[in-house]
């Protein structure tokens, strides 16, 4: 559905996005973690044609965004973290002014689609008088007009009561389980990420670092030693990873047993060793701070 | 056809349904007010009546509503209209940019050319809709002032001055309307293509104003006598002519062809810029 080919971009010569590249599959909902500034919004930007790649190319659908953006776009729908609507207008006048402007659809669309996101009590009163939660759904509601295929999603969940993140996790499903939807989306909320995505993609300083898929509750195992660089070594030659926070998982085939006596015997004091079902976020953290 | 008729509805929705856009026209009716009272002080009315008398005509039908409404929509074109045209081309593009809504009109499968054309379209029809109603409600509040007569026009930097009768004045000063229009589409225009670059919209609105005040400062320099009809102020004020008792149609046309072409010229700059621009958060 989604294939980025070697994105960069910079601005005034400061790079926000060196060689990324990725594919996302149809049916997929994919996360794209990182802090801030580590490139998630330039690469959506890449995506939705809002900025010009210094090189590489980001093909949507089979058509490239670049050179026949009208094509590639036709099928996406985007949420921005701070949705800006024309606080002046009805909800209702701005989705008709939205979707207007990818073709004309009947009211009877635009009113299933605004129940959808629970929103028909309060359609035809004007945006100012919304709260950030209905902000977050009329957003959605102008992302899933006319019909997308592709769903971009920058921080879906910025700002919502708890309530909100929820209806809008399950709306996320709904939307790829009922409606066959491949959805993309960023959120710092990594706990979201870990709830909703099949795969992640890592951002870090505007490199990729990690892109695969997680498995929740992945065995890591934290280590209290007394000697964590003469550690290093001895863990790398007998088949951990060492990670941040004194994590340590193995690679395939190795055993915890194996790699503690492996210290004992480098004179390495093994003081404990507590068995860690990984977080999303442990994981995050491993990557960033390696 | 129909999809960019309805885009175009989408566009006219969004200026008429900000409360500015009619601040902007109670802003007109107030300043016509303020104007028409000033015509009505005795010692205004009796220069106007000594002017009009000494060229051997009479003041109690030449001072009238059509000549009133005619020094209305001088006072307002010069003070008013020009600022307003600014401030809404000016904001049209960048304001959008500034608030994020053009990254969500981005979102959508339409070219930034598109966009730009249902834009300057709106504009175009704004200046054209301020326009008709700063002059219809000139004319108006003349009529309710001083009644029907003659249309007396005195403009000494553009060399008319000149005497007609009341239909026949009627019919020029509605003739100005769409000529007005043109006129004042050129501060449109360059407050538009200035939207379009990265800047806040107060800055296209500046820009605009000091542009056309330099413009207008310079050309009533002697130095710069030979060069007058190049100045952009000195093109944009030929709509007055319609005035003179023989109208110069192949001056207007002229000066009206140089307009046209510094619009589209202002037009593609602004695309140009647009296309170019990146728009992040």
């Amino acid at each position: 559905m989604v294939r980025l080919d070697n994105l960069s971009k910079s601005f005034r010569g400061r790079p926000a996005l060196s060689g990324l590249s990725l594919e996302i599959g149809r049916g997929e909902i994919f996360g794209l973690l990182g802090h801030n500034g580590a490139g998630k919004s330039t690469t959506f930007g890449l995506m939705l044609g809002h900025l010009h790649p210094d090189s590489g190319e980001a093909f949507i659908a089979g058509y490239s965004v670049q050179r026949e953006r009208a094509r590639a776009i036709s099928r996406v729908g985007a949420i921005f973290e701070a949705p800006a609507f024309y606080e002046y207008m009805s909800g209702w006048h701005n989705l008709q002014f939205f979707v207007s402007l990818s073709g004309i659809e009947p009211d009877e669309r635009l009113l299933e689609i605004v129940k959808l996101v629970r929103l028909e009590k309060r359609i035809h009163d004007p945006v100012r008088t919304y709260s950030h939660g209905m902000r977050q759904r009329l957003a959605l509601a102008q992302a899933l007009l006319p019909n997308p295929e592709f769903v971009l999603l920058d921080e879906p969940t910025e700002g919502l009561d708890p309530e909100g993140i929820q209806e809008m996790r399950e709306m996320i499903r709904h939307l790829r389980d009922e409606r066959g939807l491949t959805v993309m989306l960023s959120s710092h909320l990594l706990s979201e990420i870990e709830l909703l995505c099949d795969r992640v993609a890592i951002l870090h300083q505007g490199r990729m670092i990690f892109c695969g898929s997680w498995k929740s509750g992945e065995k890591h195992w934290r280590l209290d030693l007394d000697d964590w660089s003469k550690a290093a070594p001895v863990l790398e030659k007998s088949g951990a990873v060492s990670g941040a926070n004194q994590l340590v998982s193995l690679r395939e085939g190795g055993d915890m047993a194996d790699v503690v006596s492996a210290l004992v015997h480098a004179g390495v004091r093994v003081r404990g060793v507590e068995v860690v079902k990984a977080t999303l976020e442990d994981f995050y953290m491993s990557h960033i701070i390696p | 056809m129909r999809l960019f008729m309805h885009q175009l509805g989408g566009e006219l929705r969004k200026l008429f349904a900000r409360k500015r856009t009619f601040i902007g026209f109670g802003a007109f009716l107030t300043f016509e007010i303020v104007v028409l009272f000033l015509l009505r002080l005795e010692k205004v009315q009796a220069t106007v009546r000594r002017v009009i008398e000494n060229a051997g005509y009479d003041a109690s039908v030449y001072l009238s509503g059509l000549t009133l409404g005619f020094l209305i929509v001088m006072w307002t074109v010069l003070l008013l209209e020009a600022l307003f045209l600014a401030l809404v081309a000016g904001d049209v593009v960048s304001k959008e940019v500034e608030d994020g809504s053009m990254r969500m009109m981005l979102c959508r499968p339409v070219s930034r050319g598109r966009i730009l054309l249902l834009k300057a379209i709106v504009v175009a029809f704004y200046t054209f809709v301020l326009t008709l109603f700063v002059m219809v409600t000139a004319l108006l509040a003349g009529f309710i002032n001083s009644g029907i007569g003659g249309l007396f026009v005195f403009a000494p930097l553009e060399g008319v001055f000149a005497f007609h009768d009341f239909w026949p004045g009627l019919l020029r000063y509605l003739a100005v309307i769409p000529l007005l229009s043109l006129s004042l589409l050129t501060i449109s225009a360059l407050a538009f293509c200035l939207s379009c670059f990265n800047m806040k919209p107060s800055a296209a609105t500046v820009i605009t104003l000091s542009v056309l005040f330099a413009d207008s400062i310079l050309k009533n320099i002697p130095y710069f006598d030979s060069l007058k009809e190049m100045f952009l102020t000195y093109k944009m004020a030929v709509w007055i002519h319609v005035f003179d008792y023989r109208i110069p149609w192949e001056t207007m046309v002229e000066n009206y062809a140089w307009l046209m072409a510094i619009n589209a010229t202002l037009f593609l700059i602004g695309w140009q810029a647009f296309e170019r621009r990146d728009f992040k958060s």
